[in-house]
């Protein structure tokens, strides 16, 4: 085959220049540490990476959002602490009030003790969040949740709404509670209901708070959960006959007889500390229709007569209004009749039974938080680990092996050579030269 | 006898000087483009019969050869045309390939942030900073959709500054190719001998030419070549050149066409049938992939822009309005062709980003049908009246009637990405809260909770959305509603965990309810602290919401990235591999027609070793004459 002159000079330089360009190409390689410089170099990885760094960037942001609910549920966390110590040392004044040995300036100096306490626990229900938001006011971060309108009477102006942030690609929580679900949700008396005096009472009679025997009975649709307990007392002084009813104050019948309530004595005969129980005794009872509401409480002490006791289905009492009521009882102190004290020993009884209510509530909303954040922990540790997947998948797409670029580079630095001498070599045969 | 001699010297005298001059012409042009070697051919001169036999009478020199082979130079300049056409291509190609995945100029660093930026309003829906920086973020990304789009615009821009230069050149190529053709057919009409040097200056016109546009070459009789293109057009007949010219496009009046000067006027050519060259090239590009990669493009703007806005709207802002465009609306683009008789003006609305393809459309009126053509695939849909809603696009008739055979085109995703924009420029307007928030009564007896409660989509919102709605139970599973805008049904069954939607709101209840029991759903007046529609904004980062729901943002542009590269290498490999075929084709006809300076210097020789032999042979003859002379005196 011939060969023109033109061939030899040109694919001589194309060669030469072929060779500089992929030099050029893998230089530019080391030098980013990027295996693809364009796409068209590895459409796919290309493509791949693009989605593996909004991955990437997604799983950092959830990271930061962790990072963020971990504050904010610990500032809570550190809130509801300083409730239940508040709760606590309430309890242990509130036990400690109940000692027979107190005189009523001793009951006073704890009433303003307690309130201080009460102070400091409607400042930290209006605890802000470190941004400017208010802790505990649902949606409604700009508003105040708790004011006061007169002592005990606290109203709260928030929401029930949850702030909500997304810690993983599938999983958001909640990084606060209401001020309703803290302070206000707490249901009084056993927490299924709640027995109390009278307000009228003047014997010496002493309600417990009472239990449920039988859950299913308590809550069966016919149960009016509303009864009164009327005592009637007769007989001499010396040894007086104390007898009681329960009255349906819903159907207002007596349960005992199956009529309207009428007056003493009744059917039941009261000894103190027995157990009134809200099911049928017959006898004494006469009533045909027998009922059985599957809650009882007990009656200490002795009831004058028309004393009455009520007991209701729990209702929601903020912890405010209990404390109101325990520094009020102990403001109000105790007089010499039974009446009063039996009366100071009720509220004491219904207060301690609030505060263990509030102080329920306010663990669970704790043990709710904890479990919030072990579970964002998981979510930091399971993010940290994608990250680093994340960056290993990244650095196989898309970085360099160094090893092999440089040992190419010295190979094309070779071909390099070869193919500059070889031109000079082969461009220099010459026959003109020889003439 | 020494006449012969003498004159068989002189002829070999003159043959060896045509070949030193031939070898020398060979070595002057070594380097010259287009030029083929020449050699003489000789041949023994008509031999003298005499009753001894026929004795030779020197040598002639018959002609000069170019070493030419049609076969061989159609190859190497069809190579060339495919060779330049996929350079062209490959380089056009390029610029698109270098965008789209670059860190600082490529989309998805901006998207990153700006969803970024939508998740820290939702950590922290009440904080002006965050909201600012999420305007900001989403300024950066409406301005990286722009410049993206701007990029594309510049290669559009340059594509058409190209096809008038190339169209340009090749008239003037056309003029003198036809004028060589001229000299040829003087020179022709006055010798017999092929005039070398005017074909190689020819055929290197037209070797050049076919690196502009693919033109095919038909040899004439009288020397001359007519050389057509496209469909049969004719560039050059004879001593005759037709012009090009470009103009704005019929369909599309923002980018130009290339057309036959016919007359005066301007013919459109069918621009698929400009094959081969870089003319070929560019209008391929421009045709196949910067129309697909820039409506892909606009297909992520467009999707982002809607999918965004419609829950933007869902959302309640700081000051508790409901939340208004965050994006401007897309608005595809409709050109009439210019030569339409009716009077119809097409309009074209975005009606559902989901079904968006990266297509742009035709639509014909036949007189009774309206024919709507999907470019990317030549799909037809035939709709008797309009409007009617095709891949997520709605045309309509806005005015006028179509005349029959009007034609209009539809582009609804060009110009989405470069008419990107903002519409919120005060922070306090994201809506990061839900509208309504939703409550259980303290003095409910049941267990029954209700959930926070989601806005149903699509926007608007229902207008009583804001309303006060009260759910009362009357028994343990029946309850009554109670506001503006419910109708104010009684006794509704309670299935827990069922939807309950009104007003455009849906919650659902779990739990038991007792008779009594109350459930409010209430404006969120106030509701500063509430991220809930910042994180259903941000989630949609994640969403497949475009393509027919099978990708979402990222990945319909990772998509865009895939085909550009893809393509990119696909034309870098043809381009490769149309390299090889121009250097074998190149070798052949080197190895035919090019000079070795080698072989001249052995011709050179040669002939100079003729050229003395031949004056040897003269002396020869002199010194017989000679001879003769002294014989007589």
């Amino acid at each position: 085959m011939r060969i023109s002159t033109a061939m030899i000079y040109g694919m001589g330089i194309e060669s030469v220049q072929q060779r500089q360009q992929d030099m050029l190409r893998l230089q530019q390689q080391l030098a980013t540490g990027q295996r693809i410089l364009v796409p068209s170099d590895d459409p796919v990885a290309s493509a791949t990476a693009l989605d593996l760094k909004q991955s990437q960037a997604l799983n950092s942001q959830y990271q930061l959002n962790g990072g963020n609910a971990i504050s904010q549920l610990t500032l809570e966390e550190g809130a509801l602490a300083t409730v239940t110590s508040v709760l606590q040392d309430v309890r242990t004044l509130a036990v400690y009030a109940g000692n027979a040995s107190l005189g009523n300036s001793d009951r006073a100096a704890l009433a303003v003790e307690l309130k201080s306490r009460y102070d400091e626990l409607l400042a930290v229900a209006n605890h802000g969040n470190g941004n400017g938001q208010y802790l505990f006011s649902g949606y409604q971060g700009a508003t105040q949740p708790f004011a006061q309108a007169s002592p005990g009477n606290v109203a709260y102006a928030g929401d029930d709404g949850q702030r909500m942030i997304q810690i993983g690609p599938s999983r958001t929580i909640p990084i606060n509670d209401s001020g309703n679900a803290v302070f206000l949700a707490i249901k009084n008396g056993n927490g299924v209901f709640a027995a109390a005096p009278g307000a009228l009472n003047t014997g010496g009679g002493i309600i417990s708070p009472g239990t449920v025997t039988n859950p299913a009975s308590w809550n069966a649709p016919g149960n009016p959960k509303d009864f009164t307990i009327k005592f009637h007392v007769s007989g001499s002084v010396a040894s007086p006959q104390t007898t009681y009813d329960i009255v349906d104050n819903v159907n207002n019948i007596s349960l005992l007889t199956g009529a309207a309530p009428g007056a003493g004595p009744y059917l039941r005969a009261y000894t103190a500390g027995s157990t009134i129980s809200l099911k049928t005794q017959a006898p004494p009872d006469t009533n045909a229709t027998p009922f059985d509401y599957g809650a009882m409480v007990t009656v200490e002490g002795a009831p004058a007569n028309g004393d009455t006791f009520s007991v209701k289905a729990s209702v929601n009492r903020d912890v405010f209004s209990t404390m109101h009521d325990l520094i009020t009882a102990l403001q109000s102190g105790v007089t010499a009749n039974a009446g009063s004290a039996a009366a100071y020993q009720n509220s004491l009884n219904a207060s301690m039974l609030g505060l263990d209510n509030a102080l329920e509530n306010v663990l669970k909303v704790r043990a709710d938080i904890g479990a919030r954040l072990k579970e964002v922990d998981t979510e930091q540790s399971a993010g940290a680990d994608l990250s680093l997947h994340y960056d290993g998948r990244l650095s196989e797409l898309q970085e360099l092996d160094y090893a092999k670029a440089i040992s190419e580079l010295t190979m094309q630095q070779t071909q390099l050579d070869a193919a500059q001498k070889s031109f000079l070599k082969v461009t220099s045969l010459n026959l003109f030269s020889l003439l | 006898m020494s006449d012969g001699i003498f004159s068989i010297g002189v002829s070999g005298l003159a043959a060896a000087q045509a070949g030193l001059v031939t070898t020398g012409h060979n070595i002057a042009n070594a380097s010259t483009d287009g030029y083929h070697r020449q050699t003489i051919h000789q041949s023994t001169a008509i031999p003298l019969a005499t009753g001894s036999g026929f004795f030779g009478q020197g040598t002639q020199v018959d002609t000069v050869l170019r070493a030419y082979s049609g076969f061989v130079e159609s190859q190497l300049v069809d190579a060339q045309s495919q060779a330049s056409y996929y350079a062209t291509y490959h380089a056009q190609l390029s610029r698109i390939d270098n965008i789209v995945a670059n860190g600082s100029v490529g989309l998805s660093p901006a998207l990153q942030d700006f969803f970024s930026a939508a998740q820290a309003v939702a950590a922290d829906p009440s904080s002006i900073p965050s909201r600012q920086l999420m305007l900001s973020a989403g300024e950066a990304l409406t301005s990286r959709f722009n410049a993206l789009a701007a990029r594309f615009d510049d290669i559009r821009d340059g594509i058409d500054s190209q096809l008038t230069t190339t169209v340009g050149e090749i008239n003037s190529y056309a003029q003198q190719i036809a004028a060589i053709n001229g000299r040829i057919l003087s020179v022709q009409q006055n010798a017999t001998q092929p005039p070398n040097d005017l074909l190689d200056q020819r055929d290197l016109l037209v070797s050049q030419l076919n690196g502009l546009v693919g033109a095919t070459a038909v040899d004439q009789n009288d020397g001359t070549i007519n050389l057509f293109i496209g469909n049969g057009q004719s560039l050059v007949v004879g001593q005759q050149s037709m012009k090009l010219a470009v103009a704005p496009s019929l369909n599309d009046p923002s980018q130009l066409d290339v057309g036959y000067v016919s007359a005066g006027a301007v013919v459109p050519l069918n621009q698929a049938s400009l094959r081969g060259g870089s003319l070929g090239g560019l209008l391929a590009f421009r045709g196949n992939d910067l129309d697909a990669a820039q409506n892909a493009l606009g297909r992520v703007a467009a999707g982002l822009a809607m999918t965004f806005n419609d829950q933007h709207q869902l959302g309640q802002d700081l000051s508790g309005a409901l939340g208004g465009a965050f994006f401007a609306a897309p608005a595809p683009e409709v050109f009439g062709r210019s030569n339409n008789v009716g009077t119809a003006v097409v309009a074209a609305v975005i009606s559902d980003a989901s079904a968006l393809t990266a297509s742009d459309y035709r639509l014909t009126y036949t007189g009774a049908n309206y024919t709507v053509t999907r470019l990317s695939d030549a799909a037809t849909t035939t709709y008797a009246s309009l409007p009617q809603t095709l891949d997520g696009v709605t045309l309509s008739l806005a005015s006028g009637v179509a005349g029959v055979g009007d034609s209009f085109l539809i582009q609804p995703l060009r110009s989405a990405a470069r008419n990107m924009d903002m519409r919120i420029e005060d922070p306090a307007r994201i809506a990061a809260a839900a509208p309504v928030r939703t409550a259980a009564s303290g003095a409910n007896a049941g267990s029954g909770t209700i959930n926070a409660g989601t806005v149903n989509a699509p926007p608007p919102p229902n207008a009583n959305l804001q309303q006060l709605v009260t759910i009362t139970f009357t028994s343990a599973t029946t309850f009554d509603v109670s506001g503006t805008g419910t109708g104010n049904p009684t006794g509704v069954a309670y299935t827990a965990g069922a939807n309950i939607s009104y007003n455009g709101w849906t919650v659902q209840l779990q739990g038991s309810a007792a008779t009594g029991d109350v459930f409010t759903i209430a404006p969120n007046s106030g509701g500063v602290a509430d991220g809930r529609n910042a994180l259903l904004l941000g989630g949609l980062q994640t969403q497949n919401t475009l393509a027919g729901g099978t990708t979402g943002y990222q990945g319909a542009y990772s998509q865009l990235v895939a085909e550009v590269g893809n393509k990119t290498r696909q034309i870098d490999i043809m381009s490769l591999a149309q390299k090889t075929v121009v250097d074998q084709a190149l070798q052949t006809q080197q190895s035919l027609s090019g000079v070795n300076l080698d072989e001249e210097a052995a011709n050179l020789l040669r002939y100079q070793q003729a050229y003395q032999a031949a004056g040897k042979m003269i002396q020869v003859a002199s010194s017989l004459f000679q001879t003769l002379l002294e014989l007589g005196r």
